[in-house]
């Protein structure tokens, strides 16, 4: 409604965003503001509604009612594959990696929407094809060395350890250089120090130019990453605000440690 | 074109609800499958074929056996051979968790040997039925129908009814529903998953069975005749809604009303190619079926 | 598949050996074993390969199940029967103009490429139900029941076919043809692709490829190729019948890429020869062709589903290896090397 300079500070907005399944309210009216250029983390208990929110900004789900606003567009009814063309990339929570396809053949999907070489390019093997293959294996090595993963680029990513893994899910979805990078649990499984390192990774993603919205449950990666957090609980926003506001604030300690006894035996 | 007389339209009512549940039938076994495995069984029309010839066959070593009986046989060999396939080939591959590509290819690979199976043992040749029912027609209030659609109408019902019964009131058909619904809890709840799992193809190859002789009695037995009317059956599970029983009941009965009605306007000879391309429309169009409009009403 | 990018050479070298030590020997073939009768087979064979090739791109490569190729087979066939004997259109354009058709015809599956898994193949089983119907039943156009006599030879450059060699060469040339355009998918942006739909369509989604694009290209190349392979069937055997192009066709194709090995191009041509030539060495057989062809495809899903490809591939790695350890005079081992 007010076109200011302002606007141009939050690349992402959602807007009293809802998500129904059948009779399940699993987002209700949440608002989110992610500042661009920042690490925009989204915390809060189990079933709280983090992926299914992370999972509406990414196309995968419509809204049941909101907006969703992407820089200066509205993205609420674009697909996913749109919003991925847009700018918008993400990893998965369950680890989505093409397991016969080597690293470097996974990261150059990545960058499949910035080419156009198509069937007959590939069997003229016409010069556009050529300088195609030539940018995207050269531009996938590069983000494989970003997130440290350049020795096994001819590793099969099935046979890769799980941190490998979770590294090489992370490099696809930058390979293209996205405005905004959703990461859905980027650090689930990995030990400390693996953690260690991808908030490392996130902060050097942040300073190399792309926002990102950060789900996460590993409490030392968002604090020590995030420049804003906002909490989910029961699908509704209980509370934003820097990491230190978010580690003092009231009501989300009752929701967290309120709930730690309940939790015991739910479900991820 | 241009209007039916009462008696016309009472045959072709008679004949579709009779065809229909044939299919309904067919397509519970449809359903049933899909719901426990995530897989369309392409062998089912062969197993409804098979079923259809033991019955035959039985008829031929003791022409004495009543009509129930047979539709017993029928029930029971077609009820076997599913399980045969399940226990010898699907089971394992599900262990093995092979890609859902290579279980469907299974289920063709089945299919194309129970075919030839029959082709050899029981020959090429269409096979008649012997009389199984009355032949003058019962009179119902000034309509005529014929004893052999009105039974087999009778019998479709009465074992779909059963079915029902079965599933939502003893304790292994309510194990077999939760197994569908959500296997691990299921599971956690005492439920033996591979037990359940036969029974699941037990039961649907039962369905086949009856739904063999039915059709055999009212056209004829052949070897390739579980093919097409397989097909239309996975037609009928579709319209009605993949996965669900009743849609698949009802499902079966709405088309078989349909390709009899649409069979007089429509030239015969493109009879086939209505419930493919109802098929097609059903899958592009609203891929959850009655089922699933229904539950969006709501 | 070999892998996009890898510098491991010496892999490649091996394969372009092989693969030219056959196209020496396709070559040379027909001076060796001149039989009319062999020859007939073998262009049979490589007819049916090239359907079996196309099968490959839409199974083993983007992973859509289709039982439906027959009808873009008979679409071809019929077509390039009308447009020579009813129009006299030059046979390389009637073959051509058959592929176009399919193609064309392939469209009208455009919007079933939205589907997936048994759903997809379902639907592409009642598609070729329907043109079955369709050819079976418009006798002014196709005969019908009845057949479809007098289809010309094929002619190039206005020389007539006649010899069975020459018709070998062509057949087996335009395989050849399909078979390297083929195998110059693999490492490009279209194959990665076509290949990770495969693998996790949400995945390819996510990272912006385009799915259903991409699968429905799939099908018209599919389908272009099958009828081609029909068009060169008609002109090979010379008359055309409803009942080549049932159903049972559609699982044939499929039994040949399943047998010679999901994914292998190599395998589709292995699992064509098979399908088509066994029949014809094991006489004993007959009948029960079908039959074994279906205990094939069960134990192929049971113990294999490398099929007949990674069978030979093991078999030469195996024979490398031995071959390697005698030379070198090294005591054998029990397991190969990773």
């Amino acid at each position: 409604m007010n076109t200011s300079a302002h606007d141009d500070a939050w690349l992402l907005e959602a807007r009293s965003v809802t998500r129904r399944f059948g009779g399940l309210l699993a987002v209700d009216a949440v608002d989110l503001a992610v500042r661009r250029g920042s690490v925009h983390g989204l915390i809060g208990p189990n079933g709280a509604g983090k992926t299914t929110l992370l999972n509406l900004v990414a196309g995968v789900h419509r809204v049941s009612s909101g907006v969703l606003r992407f820089g200066a567009r509205d993205i609420t009814q674009h697909s996913s594959a749109r919003r991925a063309r847009a700018g918008i990339r993400r990893t998965f929570q369950n680890l989505k990696l093409f397991g016969e396809m080597t690293a470097l053949e996974n990261v150059a999907i990545g960058l499949h929407a910035q080419m156009r070489a198509g069937f007959f390019d590939a069997v003229l093997a016409t010069p556009r094809h050529r300088r195609e293959e030539r940018s995207i294996e050269d531009r996938s090595m590069t983000v494989l060395h970003f997130v440290g993963l350049a020795g096994v680029a001819h590793v099969r990513s099935g046979a890769l350890a799980y941190g490998h893994r979770r590294l090489l899910e992370i490099a696809r979805a930058m390979v293209a250089r996205p405005t905004l990078l959703l990461l859905d649990e980027p650090a689930a499984g990995l030990n400390v120090t693996e953690a260690a390192h991808v908030s490392e990774l996130i902060a050097r993603i942040r300073d190399a130019g792309t926002t990102v919205i950060l789900v996460e449950h590993h409490m030392d990666v968002v604090m020590r990453v995030s420049d804003e957090i906002t909490v989910l609980n029961y699908g509704r926003r209980l509370a934003h605000g820097t990491p230190a506001q978010i580690q003092e604030d009231p009501g989300v300690i009752e929701a967290y440690l309120g709930r730690s006894g309940e939790n015991e035996g739910a479900q991820a | 074109m241009g209007a039916l007389s009462v008696s016309e339209f009472v045959d072709l009512m008679v004949g579709g609800l009779a065809i229909g549940c044939v299919y309904s039938l067919i397509a519970l076994g449809f359903a049933m499958i899909m719901r426990a495995t995530n897989i369309i069984h392409f062998a089912q029309g062969e197993v409804m074929m098979l079923g259809c010839m033991c019955g035959l066959t039985s008829v031929w070593l003791l022409p004495v056996l009543p009509l129930l009986l047979v539709v017993a046989v029928g029930m029971a060999s077609s009820g076997i051979i599913a399980l045969a396939m399940e226990l010898a080939v699907y089971r394992t591959l599900r262990r093995r968790r092979v890609p859902i590509m290579n279980l469907i290819t299974a289920t063709v690979g089945m299919s194309i040997l129970c075919i030839n199976a029959a082709r050899i043992i029981w020959g090429s040749e269409p096979l008649r039925f012997p009389e199984l029912f009355a032949t003058t027609a019962y009179e119902f209030g000034g309509v005529r129908i014929s004893p052999q659609l009105f039974w087999i109408m009778v019998m479709g019902v009465a074992i779909m009814g059963a079915l029902q019964l079965f599933l939502k009131h003893t304790r292994t058909g309510l194990a077999m529903q939760a197994v569908a619904q959500d296997p691990e809890a299921a599971q956690l709840m005492g439920a033996n998953l591979t037990r359940m799992m036969a029974y699941t193809f037990a039961i649907s190859g039962m369905m086949a069975g009856a739904a063999g002789i039915m059709l055999g009695s009212m056209f004829f037995a052949f070897f390739e005749m579980g093919f097409i009317t397989g097909l239309k059956g996975f037609v009928a599970a579709t319209l009605g809604g993949l996965g669900s029983i009743t849609g698949a009941m009802l499902g079966g009965i709405l088309f078989g009303l349909i390709e009899t009605f649409s069979a007089v306007f429509l030239s015969s000879a493109y009879k086939d190619g209505i419930g493919m391309i109802l098929l097609i429309a059903i899958l592009l169009v609203f891929p959850s079926g009655l089922v699933g409009l229904w539950q969006k009403r709501r | 598949m070999t892998a996009s990018f890898d510098p491991t050479a010496p892999r490649r070298g091996a394969v372009h050996r092989v693969t030219l030590l056959v196209v020496a020997a396709l070559i040379v073939l027909p001076w060796v074993e001149a039989d009319k009768f062999a020859l007939h087979i073998l262009s049979l064979i490589a007819i049916a390969s090239i359907a079996a090739m196309g099968l490959q791109v839409l199974l083993g490569y983007s992973g859509q199940l289709s039982i439906g190729q027959a009808a873009f087979y008979g679409i071809g066939a019929y077509t390039s029967a009308l447009l020579t004997a009813k129009l006299g259109v030059p046979f390389p354009l009637a073959l051509i103009g058959a592929g176009v058709a399919a193609a064309i015809a392939s469209l009208l599956m455009v919007p079933i490429t939205r589907l997936t898994g048994a759903y997809l193949a379902v639907a592409t089983l009642g598609f070729s139900i329907i043109v079955y119907l369709f050819i079976q039943n418009e006798e002014w156009l196709t005969g019908g029941s009845y057949g479809f006599i007098g289809i010309p030879r094929a002619e190039l450059f206005g020389y007539v076919l006649r010899d069975p060699m020459l018709s070998y060469y062509l057949n087996v040339g335009v395989a050849a043809i399909v078979y390297f355009t083929f195998a110059r998918i693999e490492g490009s942006r279209f194959g990665r692709a076509i290949n990770a739909i495969r693998q996790d369509a949400d995945a390819a989604r996510a990272s912006g490829v385009r799915v259903t694009l991409l699968k429905s290209e799939c099908f018209v190349i599919a389908a272009f190729v099958a009828g081609l392979a029909g068009s060169l069937y008609a002109h090979e055997v010379r008359y055309l019948a409803p009942n080549d192009f049932t159903f049972w066709k559609s699982i044939e194709i499929l039994i040949m890429v399943v047998i010679g090995g999901v994914g292998s191009l190599a395998g589709a041509i292995l699992g064509a020869a098979v399908v088509v030539g066994l029949p014809e060495y094991l006489r004993a057989i007959g009948d029960y062709r079908m039959l074994v062809f279906g205990a094939i495809l069960i134990a192929t899903m049971l113990f294999g589903e490398g099929g007949l490809a990674a069978l030979c591939a093991t078999l030469v790695r195996r024979v490398g290896e031995v071959s390697r350890r005698l030379a070198l005079k090294l005591p054998p081992r029990n397991e190969t090397a990773p």
